[in-house]
């Protein structure tokens, strides 16, 4: 992999597209420049523009290495966090990564803000816009959301978590961070598995189209009422060259996997008929170490959080030497400084 | 009264089972004559160009007056209907307060008159008190007033035995109940078609299978009351899935007094527009995502309707429907909405496409793609529809071009398109998925009761 310089991350020009000096590379991801204005899914990023985010994502590991992990990068810029869902860990990364490329950042919860009193999102995202925001970084618990947003604000829009939709952000830090560990730091061929929640899981989705673009053996597994309308997909993608499987099966899931990612398992699925109990699904589903050995040695551990523990992942496996949860964190501020300074440098006439 | 002189035209008479070149004569309103050419006299005149047929009759709309004002009125309403080519309305009554006793019918009818257009508007009642789903509506008194059948569209009748009693009541009447066929239980918190496409948007799926079981419902109910009630009709309005359909087709089959209608966006349309695609469901290959298809962004609220936008498979089922007579009629559903229920999540939009003014460039679409025959089109939006409102269409002329009574006509050109935009809507309702669309088939002139309603260039 190419580490460009940290020294050379600098304010994006206003009139050119971002390009990573990457010595190493090959002259053809050379030429790959970041073009699109928005980030919203990765259903419309390429592989090359993949891996451009991932060789910035590594400058930025650099930068957060450093004694003093900041870089004037952003500086002056207004970064604007617009979370009309409850989350902490997602939230903060956005401001960490954003205060360490040092924009301002502009909070807002839609529980304190005039979203309260039924003030409609195109309004919201028009008052921030007057108010200064450039780079939007929006959660929704609606679908879509995001894509109303980037309709009407001028600036950029990062996707950061949308109904069951997408959560592009995430599922780039996962590939960051399998890349990392992987021999060869790649997931090409190797058996990723994504264990849970599938159907209700914007993770999942955005990690379809990130890791069969890398060429995962990915794997879809979870009981038959959480993976519904999957298998279509994976109909659908396999013609289109997007391979991945789907099966209710855990054992055959998890043999000889790679890496095993377990889902979030709210508790509202029982109450909705879709699970029988809490108890039956950590018994069928949960990730122990017992089912853990199916796996190759070694074998990585991740979980986009919130963990339910004891639910679907036990406390030893999420605690142990295969995990890399904490690290998914860390990668997370990487990944998001990477985005960040990437959309800085768009300009509006760039693909959404 | 209007005086209109059209020669070489291509005439469509689908009451007479004719269509071809010819010359038509209004004269102060009296469709005066209709001559058909033959020979020399028709040479170079095809069904490509100017097109004359009878006024289109609308088996459902919402004109949302009274109540909801600010989407559209009675007489918006109408001028749209003109635009579109409709000189007669059904219009549904899911207002508030809903038209569930005549002195809401009235409200209708006292709009209409004060617009003083010749559009004829009828009205459906409603099946339950309020629309609430648990008493019926003074079913007497309204068709007494004048309704022509009666529905809780928006909604289905979720209570079985309410839903018997309204059609055995209804059938004693002589009108139809018409019937939206929905399993409430199955499509709670549904937002769009189930299905691939659902599934990687993350939308909330809107399954076949309550359209489906609804519509079995409803037929096992119609056989159960004609027993006792020969009478007894149901209409199933907006029918939207391939298995849907079989069955009214099995239960026409097997002699049942069921009608049904299809709308353009059902037969031209599919579930991918919600991803971006904004291809014909005859262009469409199943997979937006890899076959270049998506050219716009995903989740328009324009596209949010209830039934929502189906497969690629199901919108052939609606055309194959039309083509043998499952499907009556095609009828618009025009559902006008306002910016402040539309401009929002996807989540969030109220269901309804803004339809009556592009019902026949879509249906055209379908024509041009040489999937639908030009006369199979017009039937369905004027004999058709007119059969399924049955005696109570009145006395008023039936669709058709006959010499001596009060013209009912619609002139459209194939040969011209046009575009549709906020400006060229006549609709209070903007939410339509083909904002930006060239739609072939500009209408020229639509003429109802003998008076010119509409006429292109003239707005």
């Amino acid at each position: 992999m190419t580490v460009p310089p940290a020294a050379e991350i600098s304010t994006p020009a206003d009139d050119a597209p971002v390009v990573v000096p990457s010595v190493d590379a090959a002259p053809e991801t050379q030429a790959v420049a970041w073009r699109h204005r928005h980030l919203l899914d990765l259903d419309v990023v390429s592989w090359p523009e993949i891996e451009l985010v991932m060789r910035t994502t590594d400058a930025m590991r650099e930068v957060l290495e450093r004694p003093i992990a900041k870089v004037p990068a952003l500086r002056g810029r207004n970064v604007t966090i617009l979370f009309y869902e409850a989350s902490t860990r997602t939230r903060v990364s956005f401001e960490v990564a954003a205060k360490n490329l040092s924009a301002d950042v502009v909070n807002i919860a839609a529980a304190t803000s005039s979203v309260s009193k039924g003030e409609s999102l195109v309004d919201t995202v028009r008052t921030v816009e007057a108010l200064g925001a450039e780079l939007l970084v929006i959660r929704h618990a609606v679908s879509g959301a995001p894509y109303l947003a980037a309709e009407t604000f001028s600036g950029s829009v990062i996707n950061g978590g949308d109904g069951w939709h997408a959560h592009p952000t995430q599922a780039l830090l996962d590939l960051y961070t399998m890349r990392a560990h992987l021999p060869g730091g790649s997931v090409e061929g190797r058996k990723v598995v994504i264990l849970g929640d599938v159907l209700h899981s914007r993770v999942a989705r955005s990690n379809i189209w990130s890791l069969t673009a890398a060429g995962a053996d990915l794997w879809l597994c979870g009981p038959a009422t959480l993976l519904r309308g999957f298998e279509a997909w994976a109909g659908r993608g396999a013609a289109a060259g997007r391979r991945f499987h789907v099966t209710s099966s855990v054992d055959e899931a998890l043999r000889d996997a790679d890496v095993v990612m377990a889902l979030r398992i709210q508790r509202e699925r029982m109450a909705s008929g879709l699970l029988p109990s809490l108890r039956e699904y950590a018994a069928r589903y949960g990730l122990s170490a017992a089912r853990l050995a199916l796996a190759r040695p070694g074998a990585l551990v991740m979980h986009p959080g919130p963990m339910n523990e004891g639910v679907e992942i036990s406390p030893d496996v999420a605690a142990g030497t295969q995990s890399l949860i904490t690290e998914q964190v860390t990668n997370g501020v990487a990944v998001r400084m990477a985005l960040l300074y990437l959309l800085a440098g768009t300009r509006p006439g760039d693909a959404a | 009264m209007t005086d209109l002189d059209i020669s070489r035209a291509w005439l469509v008479d689908p009451a007479a089972g004719r269509e071809g070149p010819g010359d038509i004569v209004v004269r102060d309103g009296v469709l005066e004559s209709v001559v058909w050419l033959e020979g020399e006299d028709a040479s170079g005149v095809d069904d490509r160009g100017v097109i004359v047929a009878p006024g289109f009759v609308d088996l459902h709309a919402h004109f949302r007056e009274p109540g909801n004002e600010d989407a559209e009125t009675i007489a918006t309403g109408m001028a749209a209907a003109a635009h579109g080519g409709f000189t007669t309305v059904c219009v549904m009554p899911n207002t508030a307060p809903a038209l569930d006793d005549p002195a809401v019918l009235a409200r209708v009818a006292a709009a209409r008159e004060a617009s003083s257009s010749p559009i004829r508007v009828l009205a459906f009642g409603s099946v339950s008190a309020g629309r609430g789903g648990e008493t019926l509506a003074a079913l007497g008194e309204l068709a007494d007033a004048g309704v022509i059948g009666f529905s809780d569209d928006g909604s289905p009748v979720t209570s079985g035995p309410l839903l018997r009693n309204a059609l055995a009541y209804a059938g004693a009447l002589g009108l139809p109940i018409v019937e939206h066929p929905e399993d409430a239980a199955l499509t709670a918190g549904a937002e769009m078609s189930d299905g691939f496409v659902a599934t990687v948007l993350g939308l909330r799926g809107w399954p076949a299978a309550a359209e489906e079981a609804a519509v079995a419902r409803d037929l096992a109910l119609l056989a159960d009351v004609v027993r006792d009630v020969p009478a007894a009709r149901l209409h199933l309005t907006h029918v939207s899935t391939a298995g849907a359909l079989e069955l009214v087709r099995r239960a026409k089959a097997a002699g049942l007094p069921v009608t049904c209608d299809v709308t353009p966006h059902h037969l031209a349309l599919t579930d991918e527009w919600v991803a971006g695609s904004r291809r014909w469901a005859w262009e469409a290959s199943g997979n937006p995502w890899d076959d270049g298809a998506i050219t716009d962004a995903p989740y328009s609220s324009a596209l949010r309707v209830n039934p929502p936008l189906r497969s690629v498979a199901d919108a052939a089922a609606c055309r194959e429907a039309l083509l043998d007579g499952t499907a009556d009629a095609v009828a618009s559903d025009h559902a006008p909405h306002t910016p402040v229920d539309k401009d929002v999540e996807f989540g969030l939009a109220a269901n309804g496409i803004s339809g009556i003014e592009t019902a026949l460039g879509v249906l055209l679409a379908a024509v041009d793609a040489g999937l639908v025959s030009l006369g199979q089109a017009v039937e369905a939006l004027t004999v058709g529809p007119a059969r399924v409102i049955g005696s109570a269409w009145g006395a008023d002329q039936q669709p058709g071009l006959v010499e001596g009574s009060p013209a009912d006509l619609v002139v459209f050109d194939r040969s011209e398109s046009w575009t549709v935009t906020a400006q060229t809507l006549a609709s209070k309702g903007k939410n339509t998925p083909l904002l930006g669309r060239a739609l072939s088939g500009r209408v020229l002139a639509t003429i109802a009761a003998g008076r010119l309603v509409y006429e292109a260039g003239a707005d």
